[in-house]
């Protein structure tokens, strides 16, 4: 019996597998519900699970209040727990790991006017998304939570994006005639 | 007052670290696929890749799923699972927070959900994929990152007040 056909083909299964976007929405969802079946004592919101907005705006503005000594809105669970929640914090350690041990860590400059476009574009989403409550993803989850509204905001975000593209391929046509 | 596995006072504690390590695999899995809500809908439209969509609709899917089994598992954390039929359908999940009623929680989803899409489409990705974006190198999405840094303190500060005032003054009160 050899066993290092299996592991090879384990790996391969693995490496393919977390290349795969379903299989991280699969796992988002499940860890979302985990962790709020574990940490929900601390404090609500439900269906919090995961957000890139909300937990940007709990993290910065949970430790301005820290630091200056402000009081900043921010959802419970981080104004109760001893730090806000570190998503982020782990999605940009996470995402540099990755891309260091992967070989795709490259430096890409732009101009000063790109920078300030992403900057407003930023700055812009963020006050949409908390207006509704939630980045897209939180959106999903609270979909899945049974929220009607998160629904109304996942089919006119598609809408949106429909929108965008149509327009990107219309200007795309007119600088080529 | 829902209550979880961890009692209340291991869980301020757990927080942090919980989401830490949650968001380390997240961000490392979101590396490795390219994973983008916004772009799922937008290679779809433009060249029929079901690929990155695949990963959105996976992951309602799999937190209505997640859901219903901590439901069974641990009723007391999910106090309104299945929001729609244990709370007024129309209002988001947590509550009404405002003080506003159900046809302005709609629209707090619907003209943010569009732009959200809009905006993210021109850019070139959703809240994580420029967050990723920023991890790998990319200067303009890490000035987009740091752009929702400085949003989320004006946001607390001034937006969501005025929202709420504009609002009322519509006529949307409860």
């Amino acid at each position: 019996m050899s066993t290092v056909p299996d592991t090879i083909s384990i790996n391969n299964l693995f490496s393919r597998l977390s290349r795969h976007p379903a299989f991280l929405g699969a796992l988002i969802g499940i860890l979302a519900a985990f962790s709020q079946a574990l940490l929900i004592s601390a404090g609500g919101p439900e269906a919090y699970g995961f957000c890139v907005a909300c937990h940007t705006r709990d993290l910065v503005n949970g430790m301005t209040n820290i630091i200056a000594d402000t009081s900043l809105a921010l959802a419970p669970i981080s104004k109760n727990a001893i730090l806000p929640v570190m998503s982020v914090v782990g999605v940009l350690i996470g995402a540099f790991l990755s891309a260091k041990v992967h070989r795709e860590h490259k430096i890409k400059r732009t101009d000063n006017r790109g920078y300030l476009v992403y900057f407003l574009g930023g700055f812009v989403v963020l006050q949409l998304a908390m207006i509704f409550g939630g980045c897209p993803y939180r959106a999903a989850l609270r979909t899945g939570y049974g929220d009607i509204t998160a629904l109304v905001f996942i089919i006119t975000m598609a809408i949106g994006v429909i929108v965008g593209t149509l327009l990107m391929l219309r200007m795309a046509e007119k600088e080529e005639h | 007052m829902a209550t979880g596995i961890l009692p209340k006072e291991m869980a301020v504690i757990a927080v942090p670290l919980v989401t830490l390590l949650l968001g380390v695999l997240i961000g490392y899995l979101a590396q490795r696929s390219g994973y983008c809500s916004i772009g799922g809908f937008r290679d779809y439209v433009l060249f029929r890749h079901t690929r990155l969509l695949s990963g959105y609709l996976t992951l309602i899917a799999a937190s209505f799923a997640g859901y219903l089994l901590f439901w069974f598992l641990t009723p007391d954390a999910m106090e309104h699972f299945f929001w729609a039929l244990t709370s007024n359908p129309l209002t988001p999940v947590p509550g009404a927070p405002a003080g506003l009623n159900p046809a302005a929680y709609l629209i707090f989803a619907a003209i943010p959900g569009f732009f959200v899409g809009f905006i993210c489409m021109l850019l070139g990705g959703c809240p994580i994929r420029q967050t990723v974006m920023a991890s790998e190198g990319s200067y303009k999405a890490g000035f987009f990152f740091i752009g929702m840094c400085v949003g989320s303190v004006f946001f607390a500060s001034f937006v969501s007040g005025w929202v709420v005032i504009l609002m009322r003054a519509l006529g949307f009160g409860a």
